[in-house]
């Protein structure tokens, strides 16, 4: 739990789910879910995806939605064009940045939102003298985990 | 002249069809179509977006959710829209599967060979997100993108089990059972199945149907709906298992609405059963769609 409770804290959140886990993988179940026995063996996916331990906390589609509805979390705004260059894996430049919600502060992680949805996250730092938010995990993995799963 | 496998294969197919009542070429296409995700958006939000995007989109008639995208500047599969799990890639016979199923938030549900998935997001739209909704499937590799396409879609009431569903233990009878079974396709969306199928693939799929359906029964609560689905034009593997379930299983047929012909009730000279008619088939030629074989099995 240390990773996920890590990677919310990064980016602002109080969010403190009860976790399922299965393997690396974390989730958590809503009320219908949670009341049902269900057996364990051969299950592989519950609930709400979370996300999964890797060296750092790899956050899931559904838990960036969750964090995006949040007031409290850090955010950096993008048009389509830079957002698409988001998903394919680039770093955000901050000239690309339309709006930020919180104070834009080096070292500090951010949701990356496109049309009001959250597509990846970042931390803004410095990179060969250019101010990046850097992308830690963005939705075009999706695309890249086909074939490497 | 050398006359290739191929080409017998596919001879032997069409004159089949063509005995069943259908003059088909062999080939037929069908148009890429889209489902809308209704956990995440709306019809007219996406109709928007993708319009002005360059998307041309016409809405399938026949379909709560489904668009045929006509034209497209770029691969749907990989927009951003696609990866926030607002609309899927879905084949429109496909989505009639579980429309005609008609899944809602009161049900408990299992979806017996799930991966990768498309159905059993659109499963989980029809429910709301409530409910119980299991999804199994033997594969892991197949498993892993049933996965991905659960959390792309935000599907938030599932269960997924890697195993084979015969012999796995839910613990549980379900009001609503998808069996869209392992079938030997077709070639409207596979352009080699010409080389790949002979008739000794139908017949063996036909057996493992068989051992599925009897799965799929024994899972179902009394009264509970069985929609069985393959996307095979070969009545071995669709008449003739509704033919085997009735006789040797409680329960009835109920009859399907849409586009496409009703159940054959003549099989290659042999008579089924009248009640066979309850069933439903998507011929290539009617629909423009690939061939999809749909039965809506009541346990008594």
């Amino acid at each position: 739990m240390r990773l996920l409770k890590r990677f919310l804290e990064q980016v602002g959140s109080r969010m403190d789910p009860e976790v399922l886990s299965i393997d690396s993988k974390r989730f958590t179940l809503n009320q219908e879910l949670e009341r049902q026995q269900f057996s364990r063996r051969g299950l592989v996916y519950a609930g709400t995806y979370l996300g999964r331990n890797r060296r750092l906390f790899e956050p899931g589609s559904p838990l960036l939605q969750m964090l995006a509805a949040e007031e409290d979390t850090s955010k950096v705004h993008l048009g389509r064009d830079a957002a698409w260059l988001f998903v394919c894996g680039r770093d955000v430049f901050e000239e690309n940045i339309r709006r930020v919600e919180g104070v834009l502060e080096l070292g500090r992680h951010y949701l990356v939102m496109f049309d009001g949805r959250c597509i990846g996250y970042g931390r803004y730092e410095t990179s060969a003298g250019i101010r990046v938010i850097r992308n830690l995990f963005d939705l075009g993995d999706f695309l890249r985990r086909e074939g490497s799963d | 002249m050398v006359v290739s496998r191929e080409e017998t294969n596919k001879q032997f197919f069409l004159d089949r069809y063509h005995m069943l009542g259908h003059r088909l070429t062999g080939d037929e296409k069908t148009p890429q179509a889209i489902r809308v995700n209704t956990i995440k958006t709306s019809d007219a939000e996406i109709m928007e977006t993708l319009t002005s995007l360059g998307v041309k989109l016409t809405r399938v008639p026949y379909l709560d959710q489904g668009y045929v995208a006509e034209e497209s500047g770029f691969s749907l599969g990989a927009s951003i829209e696609y990866l926030l799990g607002l609309y899927s890639l879905q084949e429109s016979a496909s989505q009639f599967a579980a429309q005609t199923l008609a899944p809602n938030a009161g049900d408990t549900v299992l979806d017996m060979c799930a991966a990768p998935g498309g159905k059993t997001t659109q499963i989980a739209a029809y429910m709301g997100n409530r409910g119980l909704l299991y999804a199994v499937d033997a594969d892991r590799r197949r498993v892993y993108a049933l996965e991905n396409n659960l959390e792309r879609c935000g599907v938030e009431n599932g269960l997924v089990y890697h195993g084979d569903v015969t012999s796995l233990d839910l613990e549980i009878r379900f009001s609503k059972v998808l069996l869209d079974a392992p079938c030997s396709g077709n070639y409207v969306t596979d352009p080699g199945w010409f080389r790949k199928r002979s008739i000794e693939d139908v017949l063996r799929n036909a057996e493992t149907q068989r051992r599925l359906l009897s799965a799929a029964v024994r899972h179902l609560e009394p009264g509970g709906t069985l929609l069985y689905a393959t996307c095979s034009l070969e009545p071995e593997e669709n008449e003739l298992n509704m033919e085997w379930l009735l006789s040797n299983h409680e329960v009835t047929l109920e009859e399907i609405d849409g586009p496409g012909e009703k159940g054959l009730t003549e099989v290659f000279g042999q008579r089924l059963g009248e009640e066979i008619s309850k069933c439903h088939r998507f011929w290539p030629d009617m629909t423009h769609t690939q061939g999809f074989f749909l039965a809506k099995v009541v346990m008594r």
